[in-house]
C-alpha cells in the first residue's frame, strides 16, 4: 500500500482513503485533500520535513507523520 | 450585471437600503483587499469583542442608501475547525445578514466553490465575488461568470480587487441578490433524513443545519433536546446502513464543486506561475535556510532603521517638556513628579508606538506576501522538536525585536494552549532592551569576550523558551500540533490596508497598556522619591534591602544593583539609567527657555526625518552585526566593576534577561489570555530566572573563581 508520505516528488498519485484522526481528517478535507483527487508532492523542506502538497490549485504544508494518514492508490 | 436567472430563484427582491452586509470566503481570497477597496477611507479595523481575532467594518454610501459591511474572518468551511472559522459559523448562525457577499478565488474554484455551496443552504440572499481575474489570467485560465451566475442562480460578479475593477458592478449587483437556487444533492437517504431532520428546526438556515447534526458536528446554536435526539436517532440510522453521514456530504459538495468548477473554466493552459518561480529559491533545499533568515533579519533592521529616530525624538520632547516644567513656582517634589513621574510616563508609554507601528507594518507585510507562511514551513521541523507548529516560530523570532508584538503574534497559532505556552516562552527571547544592560556589563567584565558573551544570553533565552513551551506542552497533555496548512499564493499587499492594520493594533496596545505602563512609573518614582531627600534612605533603598537575602545566593548583595531590578519591570533598559542614579547621583534636570525648548525640537523632528529618510539605503546595505566598541571605562564602569566580580556579573546579566517580562509585555498577556494567566506569567519567569542564574553563578563561580 503506497502512502503519501513516501511519494516521490514530481510524480502525480490519486488518493485512497484518509487514515487520520477526526480533527485532521477534517482540516484535510476542509483543504480540499480528499478520497479521489490527484495530488502530486512539489518539494520537501531544507530539513526534510514537512513537505509541499499541490492539491487541484492549492498548496499545502503537511507532516511526514500527517501523510503517512493518506492512502494512495497503486 | 442584470443576472436575469436570478428572478426564479430569489423570493423576494433583495432590499439594500440599511442592510447589514458580511463578506465570506476562504483565507487568502482578498476579502480585506477587497472591503478595503469598497470602503476607501471608511474603513474601520478592529476586534470582534471579547475576542482577538480582528474585524473590518466598513459603512458604505450607495445610490439605494447606506450599508453596513463587516468582512466575517476567513474560512474554509462553516463547520469549524479554527477559533476565526467558528467565529464566522457563528455570526452567519446566530446573526444571520441580510445579504452575503461570497468571495471566491478565481484561480482555485473548486476549493472556493466548495464553501460557496454550503453557503447557499443557509437560505441568504447571496452574491458571488469572483476575485483575483488577474491571477487566474496568469496561471493561464479562462473563466466563463455567466455560466456560474447560470448554475448558481446568484449574480457573479468577476473582479480585481487590488486595482479596484469591478467594484461599482459588485455594489450594483446588490440590488439583484438571491437565495441560490443550486442545491447539492445528496445520496437518497441522507436526502430523506435532512428533510426530515429540517421540517423540525426553526430556522432559515435548517438544510445546512440538519446536515451539519446528521454529519455530527456541533452547531453554534441552542436547539431543543427533541431536535437533538431526533438528529442522533436519524444518524444512527444512517450509520447502521453503512452511511458515513459525514464523508458523504463532504464528497457530494465536492463533487458538485468539481462540476461547477468545470462548467466556468473554459479554457486552461496551465503555466509557470509568479509562485512557483518565487519558491524554486525560497524553499530551495540550500539556499532556503539562508534566504529565510535573511528575511528576518530585514524585517528587524527595517523596524529599529525607522523607528529609532522616532523614540529619540519623543525623548526629546520629554526632555523639554521637562526642562519647561522647571519654570513653574512648584516645590521641588513637584517639579519632580511632573517632570520625571507623569512626562516620563507617558513619555514611555508613546514611545512604544513607532516600535510597535514600524514592526506591525513589517509583520503584516510578511502575512500578506504569503512569506510568513514559507517562514513557518521551514522552521517547522525545528519547532516540532518542542512540540509545536511551524508558526510558532515567528511570534519567538519577534520576541528578539519587542514581547509585546510578539505576545500578540500567537495569534497565528490554531490552538490555545499553543498560544499561551508561544506567549509564556516569548518573555524568555532578549528583546532590544535588554542588549542595552548586556552591553554595559558585558564591557566591564568581559572586555574581551563581550560579543561572545551577549551572544550566549541570547541562545539561552531561546533555548529556555523552547525549553519551556515544551514542558508545558508535555505538562498540558497537549495532543501533537499539526503542520498542516495551506501556502498561499505570493501577493504585493495592500499598503493603505497594511498601514490601517499596524496603527489599529498600535493604538489597541496604547489603550490596553498605557495605564498599567505609567502607573508603574509613578509607582518607581514614588519608591525612588519617598520619603524625599538621599536616595539611600528612600523606600527604593528599603525595598532593595528587603531582597538582599534572596539574592544573596547569586552573589549579589549591593543594594544599589537589587533596587535597579525594580524599575526594570517597567522596561528593561531602564536598569542601566537607575544604576547610573543609584552610583554617581542624579542629574538635576536644567531649566529651558521656551524658544529653545521649540529649537530642540524642531531640529530633532528635522533630524529624525532626514534619518528615517535615510534609512531607505540602509536596510539594503550590509547589517553590523558587531556591538559597537566599549569606549573608554565611564563612572559607572568603574563603578561597577568594585561592586561585584565576573561572576555574580554573568548572574545578574541571566537574570535581568530571564526575569519578569517589562511590564507592556505583561499587559499584552492580560489582554491576550487575561489577568490570572498574566499574574502566572510574572511569577514562572521570576522563579525561572533565579534558578537559572543561580545555576549559572555556581558553575561561574567553580570555572572563574570569584
Amino acid at each position: 500500500m503506497r502512502r503519501l508520505a513516501d511519494l516521490p516528488e514530481e510524480i502525480p498519485a490519486r488518493i485512497r482513503a484518509l487514515r487520520a484522526s477526526p480533527p485532521l481528517r477534517r482540516r484535510l478535507l476542509a483543504l480540499g485533500v480528499r478520497p479521489g483527487v490527484e495530488v502530486r508532492v512539489v518539494r520537501r523542506a531544507p530539513l526534510g520535513d514537512p513537505m509541499e502538497i499541490a492539491v487541484g490549485d492549492t498548496l499545502i504544508a503537511i507532516r511526514h507523520a500527517e501523510a503517512a494518514g493518506v492512502e494512495l492508490e497503486d | 450585471m442584470g443576472c436575469p436567472d436570478c428572478e426564479g430563484g430569489a423570493a423576494t427582491a433583495t432590499q439594500v437600503e440599511g442592510a447589514r452586509i458580511v463578506t465570506v470566503g476562504n483565507p487568502n481570497t482578498g476579502k480585506t483587499t477587497l472591503i478595503n477597496a469598497l470602503a476607501g477611507s471608511d474603513l474601520k479595523v478592529g476586534n470582534w469583542p471579547g475576542t482577538t481575532v480582528e474585524r473590518l467594518e466598513a459603512a458604505l454610501r450607495l445610490p439605494q442608501g447606506e450599508v453596513r459591511l463587516v468582512d466575517l474572518p476567513g474560512a474554509y468551511g462553516l463547520a469549524p475547525t479554527t477559533p476565526e472559522e467558528a467565529l464566522t459559523a457563528q455570526e452567519l448562525l446566530r446573526n444571520p445578514p441580510d445579504l452575503v457577499v461570497n468571495v471566491v478565488d478565481a484561480g482555485n474554484l473548486e476549493r472556493n466553490l466548495h464553501l460557496t455551496l454550503e453557503l447557499a443552504e443557509l437560505g441568504l440572499p447571496m452574491v458571488v465575488a469572483l476575485n483575483l481575474m488577474d491571477e487566474a489570467a496568469a496561471k493561464g485560465y479562462t473563466l466563463d461568470p455567466a455560466a456560474l451566475e447560470r448554475e448558481l442562480g446568484v449574480p457573479v460578479v468577476p473582479l480585481v480587487a487590488s486595482r479596484g475593477e469591478g467594484t461599482e458592478a459588485l455594489l450594483q449587483a446588490l440590488a439583484h441578490a438571491a437565495v441560490p437556487r443550486l442545491q447539492v444533492r445528496y445520496p437518497d437517504a441522507l436526502e430523506r433524513a435532512a428533510h426530515e431532520l429540517a421540517r423540525r428546526l426553526d430556522h432559515p438556515a435548517s438544510r445546512w443545519l440538519a446536515l451539519a447534526l446528521l454529519a455530527g458536528e456541533e452547531v453554534p446554536l441552542e436547539l431543543d433536546e427533541e431536535a437533538l435526539a431526533l438528529a442522533r436517532g436519524l444518524r444512527a440510522e444512517l450509520e447502521r446502513a453503512g452511511i458515513d453521514p459525514f464523508l458523504e456530504i463532504e464528497n457530494a459538495r465536492y463533487t458538485r464543486a468539481h462540476e461547477l468548477a468545470q462548467g466556468t473554466l473554459v479554457g486552461a493552459q496551465p503555466r509557470l506561475t509568479l509562485t512557483d518561480r518565487v519558491d524554486r529559491w525560497v524553499l530551495h533545499p540550500l539556499l532556503g535556510g539562508p534566504i529565510f533568515l535573511l528575511g528576518m533579519l530585514l524585517a528587524f533592521r527595517f523596524t529599529f532603521l525607522f523607528s529609532t529616530p522616532w523614540v529619540d525624538f519623543i525623548g526629546t520632547l520629554q526632555e523639554v517638556l521637562a526642562g519647561w516644567i522647571q519654570h513653574l513656582p512648584l516645590p521641588p517634589l513637584a517639579l519632580s513628579f511632573l517632570a520625571d513621574g507623569l512626562v516620563g510616563g507617558v513619555g514611555t508609554v508613546i514611545s512604544f508606538a513607532p516600535v510597535l507601528f514600524f514592526l506591525y507594518l513589517a509583520l503584516a507585510f510578511l502575512e500578506t506576501s504569503g512569506f510568513l507562511a514559507r517562514a513557518a514551513f521551514i522552521a517547522d521541523r525545528m519547532m516540532l522538536l518542542a512540540g509545536l507548529p511551524g508558526r510558532a516560530f515567528i511570534p519567538l523570532i519577534l520576541g528578539f525585536g519587542c514581547n509585546v508584538p510578539a505576545v500578540y503574534a500567537t495569534r497565528i497559532l490554531t490552538s490555545r494552549i499553543d498560544r499561551l505556552r508561544v506567549a509564556l516562552a516569548v518573555p524568555f527571547m532578549s528583546c532590544s532592551a535588554r542588549l542595552v544592560v548586556f552591553t554595559l556589563f558585558a564591557a566591564v567584565f568581559f572586555p574581551k569576550q563581550a560579543a561572545l558573551v551577549v551572544f550566549a544570553l541570547y541562545v539561552l533565552g531561546m533555548a529556555v523558551g523552547i525549553l519551556s513551551a515544551w514542558v508545558l506542552g508535555r505538562l498540558a497533555g497537549q495532543p501533537p500540533s499539526t503542520g498542516l496548512m495551506e501556502l498561499p499564493p505570493y501577493r504585493l499587499p495592500t499598503l493603505r490596508v497594511v498601514i490601517k492594520q499596524a496603527w489599529a493594533r498600535t493604538r489597541s496596545f496604547l489603550e490596553g497598556a498605557g495605564g498599567p505602563i505609567l502607573l508603574a512609573v509613578l509607582f518607581v518614582w514614588l519608591l525612588l522619591n519617598l520619603p524625599p531627600g538621599d536616595l539611600e534612605h528612600s523606600l527604593y533603598a528599603r525595598a532593595a534591602g528587603w531582597l538582599a537575602p534572596l539574592f544573596a545566593p547569586l552573589g549579589i548583595v549591593d543594594w544599589r544593583l537589587l533596587g535597579a531590578l525594580i524599575p526594570g519591570f517597567v522596561a528593561k533598559e531602564v536598569v542601566v539609567g537607575t544604576l547610573a542614579v543609584s552610583y554617581l547621583g542624579a542629574e538635576p534636570t536644567a531649566a529651558l527657555g521656551f524658544l529653545q525648548g521649540l529649537g530642540q525640537i524642531l531640529a530633532t523632528l528635522w533630524a529624525s526625518l532626514l534619518t528615517t529618510l535615510g534609512a531607505v539605503p540602509a536596510l539594503v546595505g550590509f547589517p553590523q552585526l558587531a556591538p559597537p566598541s566599549p569606549d573608554a571605562p565611564t563612572a559607572l564602569q568603574a563603578a561597577l566593576g568594585a561592586a561585584l566580580g565576573p561572576a555574580a556579573a554573568l548572574a545578574y546579566m541571566v537574570y535581568v534577561l530571564l526575569y519578569t517580562p517589562c511590564v507592556a509585555t505583561v499587559a499584552a498577556i492580560k489582554n491576550e489570555f487575561g489577568r490570572a494567566w498574566a499574574l502566572v506569567a510574572v511569577v514562572y519567569e521570576l522563579i525561572v530566572a533565579w534558578a537559572l542564574a543561580w545555576g549559572v553563578y555556581r558553575l561561574a563561580l567553580a570555572w572563574l573563581g570569584g
